[in-house]
């Protein structure tokens, strides 16, 4: 412990200096991935998407759920009319992407912010060393919103399917008695307000905290971390109350007929360790250029720890809710996975399988000894295959609703992500040099600094 | 870890306590006479225990027919008291187990108790499993044994064939967990051991504990790995235990939530039964300095935040029930809230939803008589919670002509008074025996965490130098 | 710890000061036996030299252990020797056994290894150790020397070392 007796907090501040060589390289990512979103646009408008597409999947796609599903047996809550199957436009799989990257990306933003009111809520200390990282993700939220308000404007019907023409429309020949039924939460209106809604106090919540917590850098004392405490609980309140909203509204209504009352809390698992798993990484990057050197094996432990745990986490309510619809295998509520395993000519199987493998099996072998939450390598092995797995599962979770038999993995995927990426590691560097790298006057910050497990 | 404390943090231990004062205070009461409000709280509950004995040696001599169940609504309390015992035999693990990987150093006055608890109750909610099996003598047939009608097998695709194994598993691994967890302190009484016959059961039990660095470095990992193993042991009990109601197709039993929904549920009445026994606890046998008021809150913010996301899933549960289109679940999640059971549904909305909102004021969770009123009130709540799922959505049968509703015989009452008396009984006989609470582990975070930690022998020598 | 051997035992009453101190008797070039206290002390076993412990190991192939016997014979019973339809479900319905599988891990694994660290650290009941100091349990922190496997140093240099370190006692047992 004497090695560390020197520690004052004068002597910790450090600041990120996003270079321009850093810079110039996010931009060529950026333009990379233009490239190739801009490539595969154009073979997709020829109708050569490459991937995994297989071209004829069109009607007979979700066969199995079709004879799976009988109206008269389920009250007439089956799900037989995903959104892609008629009048398919190829720039769907457009649409789709960026929806499928705004939601997972809005995910990591936010749960940047959960992670430092979670860290403030349960008064831990080790974590407040390196609470700065997270604290700069939720800038990426003023991106997100304005693309998921325009996609769901100009493009919202070729994502959801209660957003078609006249389903809501008795009469009409898209009329859907299910969906009409629906029409009381699932009406434009109401989702854009709860959308802007949680925007507005996710964003408000932040621009207040963060502000607290330079304020903290230069006056210090424990009155600003009381507060601090005060903007966490309220953002927890928030966010745990909306929690399972904004998953049926982005993610879940695209399979309008389906429901599963877990699927709010699955998807906030995915979001939660995709987020973990991207501060760890974040963390380790800064390691490399020589930043944050108070943050020792002890720290990367833990966060290897929660990458662990919430992985498992993950796997429980994703096995949970497919073992209890696998079991009782009623019609309307089975679909969802028939689709997913069997249907639209077995194109989601394989990701079905890679899911289950990279954000399960993969983490935890990799992460399960003390050593390897200790090793830089493994972690970043580790991170780095949760979020692609985590990529993967949102998109098991959006494309099989939107794009039916039409999805696959091509350069438009890759280029969106690659967009997406960059575009966070840009806004996200330009946040972290806006503060100390290292909250110098946390009331926690000694306890951080000689943390050991 | 490491005993560098921030000062913000409240103390955890105070009174200005030394290593040695802490196995004074927890040994005294194992040493001494038990007292009289002792003797009389065991008489009281050792009567309930006979009395209830007695009501399920009735219940299996006539058969489970003495209760109050008709075909329509064919499973009421008995499973409602074992899912509800379950869930109380929650909190001492995940106290242990979840606390610890989570380095919460205000665990160590409070799970040695919780885990007992935890135990106690684990085993009064197999007694109702085995007050419904009616020929409690047959109770190996659950068990994957070849029988004697050929190599029948149980189903191992049956919910309660899961329930079997994780009620089991989580018994033993629990009661492994505690007895390890005692051990050391095992030893320190047998060291403190002024008679022949305390120094040979302590040392029986003891196992030969030495406390070497070699010993203590082994079992700090072995601590560890159970409590990473029970981790998920704890989360998958009453996962299968709500999986018992949500592989079926029954409205109102069928719904995804469940498991993670009966977990928080189970949290939530098992902290609120640790509080009430230790608000008991420490004043009998005069522990303030150990659990302190810093303790009560900590415990009143978990059943804070676990009775919020109880309620939310509450909540859930309503919307998709309407979300969905199924007229049969909307019926039934309408008819709980109005129907002929809306009392107990609106007695669950407010116990558990409402009643722990009170704790957002920090007058209220510091209160010692209105955490005990309201863990109480919790725990109500929580039996409201299974008796609607349950009962709610049985008597409501799909035929009209069959719709019934169920009331209570006295054995139903007296199986469930049993269980009263075997919890309090055993766990009197805890308390009066064993340490209630962990004395190395208090011992190994004092520093930093004790008010007025005794240091000056080490002041003064430095003076010396 | 048979009572032939010498021991000279130094008692610390503060856990900080033992973990310096076996640090400063060890760079004297005194073997430490091993030191007893009344509960665990963070990075107590690195610095007397104690080997990490293996644990993990046993546990992870108790755990490989339940997982292989749970699956044997769930599919056993299931698959081969009574096969019966249940939900309309294959015979192979590896989804519903995931419950007992795990449950069945974790048993073998926290039996599995409680029982390998009672094996390790010779605690069974009935054994009666022989006792260094009786406020090992209490408050006292024991650091134990045995003389035979230290020929080098004199006994006098070792109880002044300990002494020198802040023991508060030194006793020779």
């Amino acid at each position: 412990m004497a090695g560390h007796s020197h520690f004052s907090p004068a002597n910790v501040e450090e600041h990120f200096e996003f270079t321009s060589e850093g810079k110039k390289r996010v931009i060529y990512a950026f333009i990379a991935g233009v490239v190739a979103l801009v490539l595969g646009i154009y073979l997709l408008s020829k109708g050569e998407a490459g991937g995994h597409e297989v071209a004829n999947a069109g009607h007979e796609a979700v066969k199995a759920g079709h004879e799976a599903a009988s109206e008269h047996l389920s009250g007439g809550a089956v799900s037989h009319q995903p959104a892609a199957e008629e009048h398919y436009d190829w720039t769907n799989r457009i649409w789709a992407n960026v929806w499928l990257n705004a939601v997972f990306f809005t995910g990591i933003a936010i749960i940047g912010m959960f992670f430092v009111s979670l860290q403030y809520l349960t008064k831990s200390g080790w974590s407040s060393v390196m609470k700065r990282v997270p604290e700069a993700f939720p800038k990426f939220l003023y991106i997100t919103l304005p693309i998921l308000l325009l996609v769901f404007f100009f493009k919202g019907d070729a994502i959801f399917h209660w957003m078609h023409h006249g389903v809501t429309e008795v009469g009409n020949e898209n009329y859907d008695k299910i969906i009409a039924g629906k029409s009381g939460y699932l009406n434009k209106t109401f989702f854009l307000v709860r959308l802007v809604g949680f925007f507005a106090l996710w964003i408000g919540l932040w621009t207040v905290l963060r502000k607290k917590s330079l304020e903290e850098d230069l006056i210090g004392g424990t009155d600003l971390f009381t507060q601090l405490v005060r903007i966490s609980t309220a953002f927890i309140v928030v966010f745990g109350a909306s929690s399972s909203m904004f998953a049926w509204d982005w993610v879940m209504s695209i399979d309008t007929h389906w429901f599963s009352t877990m699927f709010g809390w699955y998807m906030f698992s995915s979001w939660h360790v995709t987020g973990l798993a991207v501060i760890t990484l974040t963390i380790l990057l800064l390691k490399d250029k020589g930043y944050m050197a108070y943050v020792n094996e002890n720290h990367l432990h833990d966060l290897g720890k929660l990458m662990f745990a919430f992985s498992i986490f993950w796997t429980y309510v994703w096995f949970e809710q497919f073992l209890l619809i696998y079991y009782a295998n009623m019609p309307e509520e089975i679909i969802y996975f028939l689709e997913r395993w069997e249907g639209h000519n077995k194109i989601y199987k394989t990701s079905e399988i890679l899911m289950v493998f990279l954000n399960f099996f993969f983490p935890f072998l990799v992460l399960m000894t003390r050593d390897a939450k200790r090793t830089r390598i493994f972690l970043k092995i580790a991170a780095f295959f949760i979020i692609v797995g985590h990529y993967i599962d949102f998109y098991q979770m959006i494309m099989p609703g939107v794009l039916g038999g039409h999805a696959g993995y091509g350069l438009v995927e890759f280029g969106m992500v690659t967009v997406f990426a960059s575009a966070f590691i840009y806004i996200v560097s330009d946040e972290l040099t806006k503060a100390s790298l290292i909250a110098k006057n946390h009331p926690f910050l000694p306890e951080a600094v000689h943390h050991d497990i | 870890m490491s005993h560098v404390v921030s000062p913000i943090r409240e103390k955890l231990v105070t009174g200005g306590k030394s290593y040695s004062d802490v196995t004074h205070d927890i040994c005294k009461q194992v040493e001494g006479e038990p007292t009289k409000e002792w003797k009389w709280a065991f008489g009281i509950s050792s009567i309930v225990f006979i009395y209830g004995a007695y009501c399920l040696f009735y219940t299996w001599w006539q058969g489970i027919g003495v209760w109050g169940l008709n075909k329509t609504v064919g499973w009421a309390w008995d499973i409602t008291n074992f899912v509800w015992w379950v869930g109380i035999g929650h909190a001492g693990t995940l106290i242990s187990a979840v606390l610890l990987l989570f380095r919460q150093k205000w665990r160590t006055s409070i799970n040695r108790s919780a885990e007992a608890m935890t135990i106690f109750a684990v085993l009064c909610a197999a007694s109702f499993i085995l007050a419904h099996m009616g020929r409690p003598w047959l109770a190996h047939w659950a068990l994957p044994l070849p029988n004697a009608f050929g190599s029948l097998w149980v189903n191992f695709n049956s919910p309660l064939v899961w329930d079997v194994f994780a009620i089991s598993t989580y018994l033993s691994v629990s009661l492994l967990f505690w007895y390890m967890g005692l051990v050391p302190d095992l030893a320190s009484i047998r060291d403190r051991a002024t008679t022949k016959g305390r120094k040979f059961w302590y040392g029986l039990f003891s196992l030969g504990w030495t406390g070497s660095s070699k010993t203590w470095a082994r079992y700090e990992y072995m601590s560890l790995i159970l409590a990473g193993i029970s981790t998920p042991l704890v989360l998958s009990v009453h996962t299968i235990v709500s999986m018992d109601f949500a592989t079926s197709v029954i409205p109102g039993w069928h719904t995804t939530i469940f498991p993670p929904y009966f977990v928080a549920g189970a949290i939530f009445s098992g902290f609120a039964m640790v509080q009430t026994l230790l608000l008991i606890t420490r004043v009998v046998f005069k522990l303030e300095d150990y659990i302190t008021i810093e303790h009560i809150e900590m415990m009143n913010i978990v059943i804070t935040v676990t009775g919020s996301v109880v309620g939310i899933a509450y909540l859930t549960e309503f919307f998709i029930a309407w979300y969905s289109g199924v007229e049969y679940e909307s019926y039934a999640f309408i008819n709980r809230a109005t129907g002929p059971y809306w009392w107990a549904y609106w007695m669950m909305m407010t116990c558990n939803v409402i009643s722990p909102q009170l704790f957002w004021s920090k007058a209220i969770r510091t209160n010692l008589m209105v955490s005990f009123f309201l863990s109480i009130v919790v725990n109500v709540g929580m039996w409201f919670e299974r008796f609607v799922i349950i009962v709610t959505s049985l008597h409501r049968d799909y035929l009209p002509s069959s719709w019934a509703m169920f009331s209570p015989t006295m054995y139903d009452i007296g199986d469930y008074i049993f269980s009263f008396g075997l919890f309090f009984t055993l766990f009197f006989l805890f308390a009066k025996y064993l340490p209630v609470v962990n004395m190395a582990e208090v011992k190994s975070v004092m520093k930093g965490v004790s008010s007025n930690f005794p240091e000056k022998k080490k002041a003064t020598k430095k003076t010396e130098e | 710890m048979s009572s032939t051997t010498n021991y000279i035992l130094g008692v610390y009453d503060d856990e900080d000061e033992v973990l310096h101190a076996v640090s400063e008797v060890k760079s004297k070039g005194i073997k430490i036996e091993d030191v007893f206290t009344p509960f665990p002390i963070h990075g107590l076993d690195r610095a007397v030299g104690h080997e990490r412990t293996r644990l993990p190991i046993a546990a992870f192939m108790f755990g490989v252990l339940g997982l292989t016997c749970a699956l044997s014979l769930i599919s056993y019973t299931m698959v081969f020797d009574w096969p019966m339809i249940i939900g309309g479900k294959d015979f192979f319905a590896l989804p519903n056994w995931i419950p007992v599988t795990f449950e069945g891990t974790v048993l073998f694994t926290a039996f599995g290894l409680v029982i390998t660290f009672c094996i390790s650290n010779n605690l069974y009941p009935g054994n009666q150790p022989d006792l260094l100091d009786l406020r090992i349990t209490d408050d006292k922190f024991v650091m134990a020397i045995n003389v035979d496997k230290n020929k080098k140093v004199s006994a006098d240099d070792i109880k002044k070392a300990l002494k020198d370190s802040g023991a508060i006692e030194v006793n020779v047992k």
